[in-house]
């Protein structure tokens, strides 16, 4: 018991020379950019806990009653999506890279604080995390606000520790003996459960039984006096989740003394040879594509990235006038798995590739194609999930708007993630599933930009798809499009340049 | 009289305050080997990387098969065949799809796939073809560089660190990789800090120390215990 208490009070404090080790990585523009980045999520953090309890119609209009029916839904939904997205990373981020962190003893603790830690740095965490601070400062008001965010953040802490510790026991399973196997049919057998919620129309009295409205009813107990319920409720939740922390730590240590079956089978892999590409870009793109592909945190990413969204929306029969916003979100989503440094892809065959007779234009147009390909794809593989339980066909203004917004979106993506890659590369091993293709910080930013902009040009193409033909839909489409494409071609130039290339070759190659 | 294979004149490398090379001559006639010895940090790679065409120099000029490698980059790297220091493999594409995306991009004629099975063969390589290259060890993997740098019989073969981690088996074959492409007139530039092994696949040695030649000389003279005695004494 010692030894454990011991142990663990050693990976806790390991914790805080690897953050260190991390911030010191950051130099220049990447610190001060950090810096903001870090003030900002402060800022819209404390926002989202004070602001809405004081806009007019807080606290007693019919829209903050909704808005309490529908808290324990938000909370649920937000354990879920904390839950697949660490599952889908093997358990999330790791705070030191595996082949840096090779070299030191960092325990499974450590790790497995570190990746707690890291959790909130992501858009889809975070934005979800904002709306239940802002939902419930608006349905509690001025009166009892401490008290409910004190509880609602307790929530989004024991949630994130509960859903760690779940990608820990998936990952623990995974890496078992056809636990590969055993995670697939378990994963699909949930999906068809809740496709079967959904067609039976179970799910919204399914959601009336939440348990998570005690939490709720804890977190509004402090504006009416209640503050003995809240006191035992938010201990409650204090004990859940360091509960969940310290079994999450266990099972961490199992999982670690398990190889990794997906990575290691991908790297033993035998791949059929294929006729010879008839071109210098049809050979690039194929290398390219393989890359991708056979990349376990890729692949298992964009699987979900192009079914989630979609699967959603068509449980909440979305209408197809809706549907514009979801490929800007799934483009964003797909962006953050490499694009953002998309030429991390090569890792140390960069510097051979680099070698090869080629045009540089050539190069840039291969990894570009590749990534309009997946980001097209999956937003269209979206729409078409959310499409089915959209109810009825859509209007010409409707598919051009989906059409128009899937296009956009990509060109805008990859036209933004080209231009990061080729201005600030980083060396990364994509090799483990639980990789990111940048540091967290950068990803935080990255992702919080991406998102936004997605998102409005999304809800630009709502707007479209209300119109009377498709006409506006392209209108729209066509200066965004070129927008977009100008600043690729900028992008471009700028590769050509051998000092540009070198720089980017010498940075990814490290790994 | 032809051109050297390789002219690098007055060649300087400057990162940021660092100058990783300064002021290098250096020729290799066709046929020729030449070895850049020197210890950790003296320059060699970086050199090696500017004639790969995969780093700009921030001075000199550097020629390759006559041919001005700042203004005819494409040309230039058609005749050049490299194996980087570090890696050099794309690590989730197979050996096969290697050999196949070089031979597009330096437009062989169909035919090169013998010619490449027998090199993969002769470096023990021909099991591990379509295996993806993210599972090799570090010596296939140096291995696969050499095959990769020296398939397309190119008439400049630069090899950086090619004995690196590799067993004797890779180093015999990449020592007749070495030899191949002299008796078919390349000229041959070997990286290496293993200066035994310099001597073996080169008739020049050039020694580099903070990122300068402190001397060209027959490969020969930098062998056996006087050699060793001499190559210390220029790192001194």
């Amino acid at each position: 018991m010692t030894s454990i208490i011991v142990d663990s009070h050693r990976a806790l404090t390991d914790v805080v020379p690897l953050v260190q080790f991390r911030l010191a990585g950051l130099r220049g523009r990447s610190r001060r950019a950090a810096g903001v980045a870090a003030v900002v999520i402060a800022g819209l953090t404390l926002a989202a806990m004070v602001v809405p309890a004081f806009v007019p119609g807080a606290v007693d209009s019919p829209q903050a009653e909704n808005i309490v029916v529908l808290l324990p839904t938000a909370y649920l939904a937000f354990l879920v999506a904390t839950t697949i997205a660490l599952t889908v990373a093997s358990g999330g981020r790791e705070l030191l890279p595996r082949d840096e962190g090779v070299a030191f003893p960092i325990s499974p603790t450590t790790d497995h604080l570190g990746a707690l830690l890291l959790a909130p740095l992501n858009i889809a965490w975070l934005m979800q995390a904002w709306a239940i601070l802002g939902a419930t400062a608006y349905v509690v008001g001025p009166s009892g606000l401490a008290a409910a965010q004190v509880t609602a953040l307790l929530w989004l802490v024991t949630a994130t520790a509960v859903a760690q510790l779940v990608a820990w026991c998936v990952e623990w399973v995974r890496r078992g003996r056809h636990g590969l196997l055993l995670v697939r049919v378990s994963g699909v057998a949930l999906a068809l459960a809740a496709a079967g919620l959904v067609a039976t129309g179970l799910v919204t009295a399914l959601l009336d039984r939440s348990p998570l409205w005690r939490v709720v009813l804890v977190a509004l107990s402090g504006s009416d006096g209640g503050w003995g319920r809240w006191l035992v409720g938010s201990l409650l939740l204090l004990a859940t989740g360091a509960a969940a922390v310290a079994l999450g730590a266990g099972v961490a240590h199992g999982v670690a003394r398990r190889p990794a079956r997906d990575e290691s089978r991908a790297e033993g892999r035998t791949v059929s040879a294929r006729p010879e590409p008839r071109s210098e870009l049809g050979a690039l793109v194929r290398t390219d594509r393989a890359s991708v592909w056979r990349s376990v945190p890729l692949r298992r990413g964009l699987v979900v990235i192009a079914l989630l969204p979609g699967s959603i929306a068509a449980a909440g029969r979305l209408e197809w006038g809706i549907l514009p916003v979801l490929p800007g979100i799934v483009a964003a989503g797909a962006a953050l798995l490499f694009s953002v440094n998309a030429w991390c892809l090569d890792e140390s065959g960069a510097l051979w590739r680099e070698s090869l007779p080629v045009r540089p234009r050539v190069m840039f147009a291969a990894r570009v194609l590749v990534q309009l390909e997946l980001l097209g794809l999956a937003g269209l593989l979206t729409v078409l999930v959310a499409g089915s339980r959209a109810g009825g066909a859509p209007t010409g203004a409707e598919v051009a708007s989906l059409a128009g917004t899937v296009v956009v979106v990509s060109v805008q993506v990859v036209a933004r993630t080209m231009s990061w890659s080729v201005r600030r590369p980083f060396a990364v091993d994509l090799r483990s599933a639980r990789a990111a293709p940048a540091p967290p910080l950068s990803m935080a930013s990255y992702s919080a930009y991406l998102a936004l902009t997605s998102t409005l040009t999304g809800l630009l193409f709502t707007l479209t798809a209300r119109a009377g033909g498709p006409m506006p839909a392209l209108l729209v489409a066509l200066p965004l499009l070129l927008l977009a494409v100008r600043r690729l071609l900028i992008t471009a130039r700028a590769w050509e340049t051998p000092a540009v290339r070198a720089q980017v070759v010498a940075t990814v190659s490290v790994c | 009289m032809s051109a050297p294979a390789i002219e690098v004149t007055a060649l300087s490398v400057r990162f940021g305050v660092i100058e990783a090379v300064r002021d290098v001559d250096l020729t290799v006639a066709a046929g020729a080997a030449t070895a850049l010895v020197g210890r950790n940090g003296a320059g060699k790679s970086t050199t090696m990387r500017v004639l790969a065409g995969v780093l700009p120099p921030t001075a000199g000029d550097v020629r390759i098969g006559g041919l001005d490698l700042r203004r005819h980059p494409l040309a230039a790297k058609r005749a050049t065949g490299y194996c980087p220091d570090v890696g050099g493999l794309v690590p989730r594409a197979t050996p096969w799809e290697h050999l196949q995306l070089a031979a597009r991009l330096h437009q062989l004629a169909d035919g090169w796939q013998e010619h490449a099975r027998a090199l993969l063969d002769r470096f023990e390589l021909g099991a591990a073809a379509h295996r993806v290259t993210s599972g090799f060890s570090h010596g296939m993997g140096r291995r696969m560089s050499v095959v990769l740098a020296a398939f397309h019989r190119p008439s400049v073969l630069l090899l950086d660190e090619p004995f690196d981690g590799v067993d004797p088996l890779g180093v015999e074959a990449t020592l007749e990789v070495v030899a191949d492409a002299r008796s078919r007139g390349a000229a041959v530039l070997v990286s290496t800090h293993l200066v035994e092994l310099a001597v073996h696949a080169c008739s020049e040695a050039l020694v580099l120390r903070g990122g300068e030649v402190v001397a060209a000389t027959a490969a020969d003279e930098l062998a056996g215990e006087d050699g060793a005695r001499t190559y210390r004494a220029l790192l001194a």
